[in-house]
C-alpha cells in the first residue's frame, strides 16, 4: 500500500510556544551544545517568528514552523548526494535521511530550498547521567553527518511492528504520530496520508487556504500550510525579496 | 646469502600480490569503517522494554497530564495525556524536556550548610534546635498537596505561620475575596462559556494557566475565524504572541490598565450596555482616553464591542483591582463564563508577599519559585532540586526531582473543575535526597507522612462517592467498591475530576477600587525551577524564537 | 628458479599464510558468557519446548530479545538445579537483582531496525533460518568478537572468507539484502534503518 504522509499546518493556529521543537529534538536525541548558535545549530524543526513588515498596530506576525518538506518530485538533496545517503522511500513518501551513510559534504544542505538540513558540526554530548533520558529508538549521530526531520520514521517503526504483532498489515494511524503533530497545544500541525483521500489531512490540503513555501519551484512537498490571512499566503509565493523574517540580534550569538 | 633491497621489493610486491587474494585488505576495510562510525564516547540510550506510564507533571501547580516512555527505569520521553479533563493533551514547551533535568549540571546532589558541604543529620540538628529556640515560618509553592498538609500540620504544630507565593493568574483573582468572602484559591475562571475574553496583559495564549486548558479552547472557537464563538480581545503594549492571534490587539502603554478597565466600565453604565449595576468609576471617560493613549470614541467602540457578545470577562496579568471591578460592572462575577468558584472551598491562604512574622527560621519548600527571596534575618533552610546559584539560603536541601518521589496534585489554579491525580514515583534519585515533607516526618515520627495522607484522600473521594475517574474510560466513583481500587487507578495515571465550577455567590462592591494594583517583585509560579531543560536552552540560543531575556543557565 | 621467483614466491606464500591463516584468529577475541547456560537442559527438563517461551514478541511488538533477568527468575528465584552455573545466576544476578550481561551474538549497530515481530508473523519464518540450531545447543557458544569493529563474528561470519557459509550465518546488511531480494520483499532504505 503506496502511501504518502505529509502536513497540513494551520498557520492561524499556531501561538509560536516552540513546543514542537523540544518534542523534535528530545524524540531525536539532538544535543544541546553550548558552543553551537542559531548559524551552526541542530533543530530539525524551527519555528520562524514572520512580520508584514508593519510597525506599531499595523503589525502583524505569524509563527511559521518549518521542517524538511519531504519534496515528492526532483527532491534536490537525493539528487545531489553522492552518497546516495537519502532517498524517497517508495512506501511512504518520507525522504529517508542516513546520517550513517553521510559523508557530510553538505551539498544537500546547499540544495535544499528551505534550509531544512542540519549539519553535526561536534559530537553530541550530554552532561554526565543525561545519555540516560534518551530515547533509545533513534540512534544518536556522530559529528560530520548531515540530519534532518524524517517524519519520526522511529514511530513509523514502532506501529509497523505493532501491527505485526498484532497479525495486521496496516499499522494503526493512532499509533503513529510524529513527536511535533503529538505536542501541539492547539493542534495545528495535521498529520496524514495525502495520497489517501479520505484522511483530514489530504482533505485540507485540497482547501482553498492552503499552500506551500515556494510552490513554484516545482519539487512538490509534502508539507502544507494553511492561513485565512492574505499576507500570509502572499508570503508563500513572495517574488519581491525573502519576507521580513524576525532574527534576534547576531550579536547576542556571539 | 645477502638480502639486498631488489630482494626485499621482490618480497614485498609478492607480499602485496599475495595480500590481495587473501580477507587481509577486504576485511580490514570493513571492520574500520564500522569501527570509524562507531566511536567509544558517542553516548548510548539506556536499553530496555519500553513501558508507557500514565502520570501528572509535578515541576508547577499546573499538574498537566503527562505521559512517561520509560526505559529501563528511567524516564527517556514525555508527551502530553489527551484524556486529562483540563490540560488535554498538552504540556509546556519547556515539559517535553522534563526528564533531562534530572542530570542536570546545576542538580543539588549536597546538603549545603553556607559554602560547606553538610549532612542530613546535621542539617536535621540544626533545624530541631531553631524549631525549640522559636517560631519557624513556612513558605510554600504548590499548596493543597498531600505534602502541604504535612508542612501545614508542623506550622500549627509549632505555632509558626504558613506563608503560600501565589502565581499571578491566582494574584489576579484576589480582589475578588475581598468582595464575596470566597478564598481567592476557591475562585476559578468559566472560560468555557465565555464568549468574550478581555485580556488586559494576560499571555493567555502564551504560558498562562495550565498549558492546553485556554489554548485547546481558542484553537477550536477562535483561531482562524473572523467571526469567533470566542472572541479574545488583548490590551497590551506590545504584539506579543497572544496580540498576533487575538481577534483584536488594542496597544495601551504598560501602567494604564487601570485607567482603560475604568473607562470601559464607565461606557458600559453611561450607554447602559450591561444589566449589572457596578460601581461608577470616577475617572471620566477623556482621563481615561489621556492614560490610555486611545481616543473616547475607541473606547466607547471597545465598551460597546465587549458588551456584544456575552458572557464577557476580563483577565487581569496580575492582582489588579480596577480590572476586577470591570467584571463586577460586567455581571461576571459569580456568573456562568465569567469568575466562578470551585465546589470545594479551599482554605485562605496568606500571600508570602506580605510582610513575614519574625521568625527563627524559615523553611522553604521546594516549589517555592528560586527567585523569591525573603525579606528575613532568620535561619533559612532551602529545600531543591537544582542550585540556581546565589541564594540567601542558610541551608540548602537537595529534594527529589522529577518522578523521583510520590506526589499528589490537587486541583489546577485557575480551574472551574476540581481533579485530583497521583503522580508515583517511577525513578529514582541518584543521591539521597529528601522533600521538605519528609525531613519534618524524620525528625517527628508522630506526623502523617504524605504517603498515607494520600492513602486517606482516596477513602475520602470514596466515601464522597461524587465525580469521576478518567482513565481510558471514564468511571463514576460510585462504582467503585473500593478505596484500595480507586488509589490503584490513580496510581496508574487516572485522574479524578469532580464537579464544574459554582457560579451564583454573591460579589458587593460599592465603590470602584482606588488601590493600585499591586507590583509583585516575586514572579508567578510559571516555571518554579531556576534551571531549564538543556533542550529548551538549545531551543532559545539555536533559533529567535524567544527573546534572550527568557534565556537561563543550562 | 630464479632468485626473484623465489623471493617473489616467498612473500606471495607468507602473505597467503597470515591473510588466511594467522589474521583471521588474531582478529578474532573470545569473551566468556557470563554462565553456562544450556538450551537443551530447558528443553528437556523444563517442558520450555517453544523458542518464543522465553523469546517472545511483546505486545506493543518489540522483541524481547535474550529473555530479562526478571524472566529467569519466574522459575529460578532460588535454586533449583545442581549447576554450578544456576548457582552463578542466583547468586550473582537474580538475587542482588542485576541483569545478566549477557554477549548478544546477533547485536546490531544503533542505526539498524530489525523487527522480530515482522519477520516472524508477516515473512512467517523460523528461528532457525537465521539462528540454526541454536535453540538445541548443549552448551553456551564461545562468543568472539572483531576486535577492530567490536561485533562479534556472528554477524560476518565464521568463514573469514564468506565462502561455503551455512545459510544462517552472516548477518551483514548484504546478507539481509540478498534474502529480500530472493524473497522479493523491496524494503527501502527507511524499511530497516533506525
Amino acid at each position: 500500500m503506496k502511501a504518502r504522509y505529509g502536513m497540513v499546518i494551520d498557520l492561524d493556529r499556531c501561538t509560536g510556544c516552540g513546543s514542537c521543537m523540544m518534542a523534535c529534538a528530545a524524540e531525536n536525541n539532538v544535543p544541546s551544545l553550548p558552543q553551537a548558535s542559531a548559524r551552526t545549530g541542530l533543530t530539525p524543526m524551527l519555528v520562524r517568528r514572520v512580520s508584514n513588515g508593519g510597525e506599531g498596530t499595523a503589525r502583524r506576525e505569524v509563527f511559521i514552523p518549518i521542517m524538511c518538506m519531504h519534496c515528492e518530485h526532483d527532491t534536490p538533496c537525493v539528487k545531489v548526494c553522492p552518497q546516495q545517503a537519502v532517498e524517497v522511500d517508495k512506501a511512504t513518501g518520507i525522504v529517508m535521511q542516513m546520517p550513517q551513510r553521510c559523508l557530510g559534504c553538505r551539498y544537500c544542505m546547499t540544495a535544499c530550498p528551505y534550509h531544512a538540513r542540519y549539519f553535526n558540526w561536534w559530537d553530541p554530548s550530554w552532561p554526565t547521567g543525561m545519555e540516560k533520558s534518551l530515547n533509545p529508538g533513534v540512534a544518536v549521530r556522530m559529528r560530520g553527518v548531515v540530519e534532518k526531520c524524517n517524519l519520526c520514521h522511529a514511530r513509523l517503526h514502532s506501529a509497523q511492528a505493532k501491527a505485526a504483532a498484532a497479525g495486521r498489515r496496516e499499522i494503526d494511524s493512532a499509533d503513529y504520530v510524529p513527536a511535533c503533530v503529538e505536542s501541539c497545544p492547539t493542534a495545528a500541525i495535521r498529520f496524514g496520508n495525502l495520497a489517501d483521500q479520505n484522511d483530514p489531512a489530504a482533505q485540507e490540503a485540497r482547501s482553498p487556504e492552503a499552500f506551500r513555501l515556494l510552490a513554484r519551484i516545482g519539487t512538490e512537498p509534502k508539507v502544507y500550510y494553511k492561513s485565512k490571512e492574505a499576507w500570509v499566503r502572499a508570503l508563500a509565493e513572495s517574488n519581491s525579496g525573502p519576507p521580513s523574517v524576525i532574527e534576534r540580534a547576531e550579536a547576542h550569538n556571539g | 646469502m645477502k638480502i639486498s633491497r631488489r630482494d626485499l621489493l621482490v618480497w614485498s610486491a609478492g607480499a602485496a600480490a599475495g595480500l590481495i587474494v587473501t580477507p587481509v585488505p577486504w576485511k580490514l576495510l570493513d571492520d574500520t569503517s564500522i569501527w570509524s562510525q562507531n566511536w567509544p564516547w558517542i553516548p548510548q540510550p539506556v536499553r530496555g522494554p519500553i513501558e508507557v506510564k500514565q502520570t501528572s507533571c509535578t515541576l508547577c501547580p499546573k499538574g498537566c497530564g503527562m505521559k512517561v516512555k520509560m526505559a529501563a527505569g528511567w524516564p527517556v520521553g514525555v508527551a502530553g495525556l489527551g484524556s486529562h479533563p483540563i490540560s488535554r493533551g498538552a504540556l509546556c514547551p519547556l515539559g517535553f524536556g522534563v526528564h533531562q533535568l534530572n542530570w542536570h549540571p546545576q542538580r543539588l546532589r549536597f546538603v549545603r550548610h553556607g559554602s560547606q558541604i553538610s549532612s542530613w543529620n546535621d542539617a536535621g540538628a540544626a533545624f530541631a534546635k531553631a524549631c525549640n529556640e522559636g517560631p519557624v515560618v513556612v513558605i510554600e509553592g504548590y499548596p493543597g498537596r498531600a505534602a502541604s498538609s504535612v508542612l501545614e500540620t508542623f506550622s500549627q504544630k509549632q505555632n509558626g505561620s504558613y506563608r503560600v507565593v501565589l502565581g499571578s493568574e491566582t494574584r489576579a483573582l484576589e480582589a475578588y475575596e475581598a468582595w464575596s468572602g470566597v478564598p481567592t484559591s476557591s475562585l476559578a475562571y468559566d472560560l468555557e462559556s465565555a464568549k468574550t475574553i478581555v485580556s488586559f496583559g494576560a499571555p493567555l495564549l502564551d504560558g498562562w494557566g495550565t498549558p492546553g486548558q485556554f489554548t485547546r479552547l481558542w484553537a477550536e472557537r477562535a483561531a482562524g475565524k473572523t467571526n469567533p464563538q470566542l472572541r479574545l480581545i488583548q490590551l497590551e503594549a506590545t504584539l506579543s504572541r497572544t496580540a498576533a492571534r487575538a481577534w483584536q490587539w488594542t496597544s495601551i502603554p504598560v501602567g494604564s490598565e487601570s485607567g482603560l478597565a475604568a473607562g470601559v466600565a464607565r461606557v458600559l453604565l453611561e450607554e447602559r450596555l450591561v444589566a449589572a449595576h457596578g460601581p461608577m468609576p470616577s475617572l471620566t471617560l477623556a482621563e481615561a482616553a489621556a492614560q490610555t493613549g486611545l481616543s473616547t470614541e475607541v473606547l466607547r467602540d471597545l465598551a460597546r464591542t465587549i458588551a456584544s457578545q456575552t458572557p464577557a470577562v476580563a483577565i487581569a496579568s496580575d492582582d489588579n483591582p480596577a480590572v476586577a471591578a470591570l467584571n463586577v460592572v460586567l455581571g461576571s462575577v459569580g456568573a456562568r463564563g465569567g469568575i466562578v468558584r470551585r465546589s470545594k472551598r479551599t482554605q485562605h491562604y496568606i500571600s508570602a508577599d506580605a510582610e513575614l512574622p519574625s521568625a527563627r527560621a524559615l523553611l522553604v519548600d521546594a516549589s517555592v519559585p528560586w527567585d523569591f527571596v525573603p525579606k528575613t534575618n532568620a535561619e533559612v533552610f532551602r529545600f531543591a532540586a537544582w542550585d540556581g546559584g546565589s541564594s540567601k539560603a542558610d541551608w540548602l536541601l537537595p529534594s527529589p526531582g522529577f518522578l523521583e518521589e510520590t506526589n499528589d496534585i490537587p486541583s489546577t489554579p485557575t480551574s472551574a473543575i476540581e481533579t485530583y491525580a497521583v503522580s508515583p514515583a517511577l525513578t529514582k534519585a541518584p543521591h539521597e535526597v529528601q522533600s521538605a515533607a519528609q525531613f519534618l516526618c524524620s525528625l517527628d515520627p508522630t506526623f502523617t507522612t504524605a504517603e498515607k495522607i494520600i492513602h486517606s484522600r482516596c477513602e475520602e473521594l470514596f466515601r464522597a462517592r461524587i465525580g469521576a475517574l478518567q482513565a481510558q474510560e471514564r468511571t463514576p466513583v460510585a462504582k467503585f467498591d473500593s478505596a484500595q481500587k480507586i488509589d490503584e487507578q490513580l496510581s496508574k495515571g487516572a485522574i479524578w475530576t469532580g464537579g464544574p465550577g459554582i457560579p451564583g455567590f454573591k460579589c458587593v462592591l460599592k465603590e470602584w477600587p482606588s488601590v493600585n494594583p499591586s507590583d509583585s517583585e516575586n514572579s508567578s509560579t510559571i516555571w518554579p525551577a531556576p534551571v531549564l531543560p538543556p533542550l529548551a536552552t538549545k531551543l532559545y540560543r539555536e533559533s529567535s524564537l524567544r527573546e534572550a531575556s527568557e534565556m537561563r543557565n543550562a | 628458479m630464479s632468485r626473484t621467483t623465489l623471493t617473489f614466491g616467498f612473500g606471495l606464500a607468507m602473505a597467503l599464510l597470515v591473510g588466511w591463516v594467522a589474521f583471521p584468529r588474531a582478529l578474532y577475541t573470545q569473551k566468556q558468557q557470563p554462565l553456562e547456560f544450556r538450551h537443551k537442559t530447558h528443553a528437556e527438563k523444563s517442558g520450555v519446548a517453544e523458542c518464543n517461551e522465553c523469546h517472545a514478541v511483546r505486545e506493543d511488538g518489540a522483541f524481547a530479545g535474550i529473555p530479562s533477568m526478571e524472566k529467569c527468575a519466574t522459575c529460578h528465584s532460588e535454586r533449583i538445579g545442581e549447576s554450578k552455573a544456576e548457582a552463578v545466576l542466583v547468586d550473582n544476578f537474580i538475587k542482588p537483582g542485576h541483569e545478566t550481561p549477557w554477549l548478544v551474538y546477533a547485536r546490531q549497530p544503533a542505526n539498524v531496525w530489525f523487527s522480530h515481530a515482522i519477520h516472524l508473523k508477516r515473512a512467517a519464518l523460523a528461528c532457525t533460518e537465521c539462528h540454526s540450531t541454536y535453540g538445541e545447543s548443549d552448551q553456551v557458544r564461545a562468543y568472539e568478537v572483531n576486535r577492530i569493529s567490536g561485533y562479534s563474528r556472528d554477524i560476518w561470519g565464521h568463514s573469514i572468507s564468506r565462502l561455503r557459509r551455512a545459510p544462517h550465518e552472516g548477518m551483514k546488511m548484504s546478507d539481509c539484502e540478498d534474502c529480500h531480494a530472493r524473497r522479493n520483499v523491496e524494503v527501502g532504505c527507511l524499511g530497516c534503518h533506525e
